[in-house]
């Protein structure tokens, strides 16, 4: 009697068991704030739907985006426009300029722009409010 | 010293899943490669155990394996290049139907390789001698010409557990061998084949192909010449 092959595992199953390295990380990393991102857009634009009603409602919901909580959520939102958009950078010059010979070297540059760039951004945004907190403490 | 080594089985006959079995295997020393030990299970404790090999010098490309998690042949893995102070996981190559314990169907693999016509087309008339092709030209094809056709790239490749359509690095990179081919004639046909979304454009550039390639082959690099090519041949 004939038997027949055993079908292979699922997609996810073999990514979880298989071996990263820096390479698929990298990959991992950009479906993840990509996908983040896309998420992103959607709260965004339903944010946006107080526009229509009335100039109190989105004033309020303005009013709302300045507390800390939504300070912190905007600062890491930041941290995936960074990673997405410079990878992205790197996977053009992987597809367009050789970069498939220096990809890890690469992406050293984008960890260490997107890690100096995220603290840069945090000490803009929290500078003043941290410095107002020590101030009110005096 | 004793070597644990944790290998998958599964008999078609017996088994509805595969299942893991570990042997003490006795090793010389770490300069020892796997496919030594994988003898020394079949010949001495359980000749049912199954695996494929013909060369067993990294030249056949029969004994693609998945080796602690990552994709390798057995008869070029050292035990110094993997850590065996814990049992060695071996199990077959991911994402391809599994026939019987180590051996996969490669069929799949096989149609995709001969998808992109892996020959030399060339219509016009046979010289007296061979044709000849500078050595700038010649040096273009050497990386690619190196694959042994193991396996260990396509199998190891997320675009390709995810579309089982995606033709894979193996196949591209023979794509490549003859499309960059000065004596060849065929290469718009390869690249109308390859210039698919289940072709070139299918490649996320993740480089797990790259990781695996028993023969130190950049196939994304390669990959990435055949999307140049395309587009230019757009523009």
């Amino acid at each position: 009697m004939a038997y027949q092959p055993k079908p292979p595992d699922g997609w996810l199953k073999t990514n979880l068991k298989y071996n990263k390295h820096k390479g698929s990380w990298a990959w991992i990393l950009h479906r993840i704030t990509g996908l983040g991102l896309t998420a992103y857009i959607y709260v965004h634009i339903y944010a946006l739907t107080t526009l229509t009603q009335g100039e109190q409602a989105f004033d309020n919901e303005m009013k709302l985006f300045t507390t800390p909580v939504f300070k912190v959520l905007e600062w890491l939102l930041f941290s995936l426009v960074l990673y997405h958009a410079f990878n992205g950078v790197r996977i053009v010059l992987v597809d367009w300029a050789d970069g498939a010979k220096y990809h890890k070297k690469l992406l050293t540059v984008v960890y260490g722009l997107g890690v100096v760039l995220f603290i840069g951004m945090g000490v803009l945004m929290f500078r003043e409010p941290i410095a107002n907190m020590f101030a009110s403490l005096r | 010293m004793k070597v644990t080594l944790r290998i998958q089985r599964y008999n078609p006959e017996r088994d509805s899943e595969p299942y893991y079995q570990e042997f003490i295997v006795e090793a010389g020393d770490d300069k020892e490669r796997i496919l030594d030990l994988l003898h020394q299970v079949k010949w001495k404790y359980d000749g049912t155990l199954t695996f494929r090999r013909s060369c067993a010098h990294g030249v056949c490309g029969s004994d693609g394996l998945r080796i602690n998690g990552r994709n390798r042949l057995a008869c070029s893995t050292l035990l110094r290049d993997v850590n065996y102070k814990k049992p060695i996981v071996i199990e077959p190559l991911p994402s391809i139907p599994i026939i019987k314990d180590l051996v996969v169907d490669m069929s799949d693999f096989y149609k995709k390789y001969e998808a992109v016509k892996p020959y030399l087309v060339n219509k016009s008339p046979a010289p007296e001698h061979e044709r000849i092709q500078s050595n700038e030209d010649a040096e273009m094809l050497f990386e690619s010409a190196k694959c042994i056709l193991c396996g260990c790239c396509t199998t190891s490749c997320p675009s390709s557990w995810s579309d089982e359509n995606y033709i894979g690095p193996a196949a591209l990179l023979k794509a490549y061998r003859f499309v960059f081919d000065t004596r060849d004639e065929a290469a718009d046909e390869r690249l109308d084949i390859v210039d698919t979304p289940d072709g070139i454009w299918r490649c996320h550039t993740i480089f797990n192909c790259v990781e695996a390639c028993p023969k130190d082959i950049n196939l994304t690099w390669h990959i990435s010449q055949l999307k140049k090519r395309v587009a230019e041949r757009e523009m």
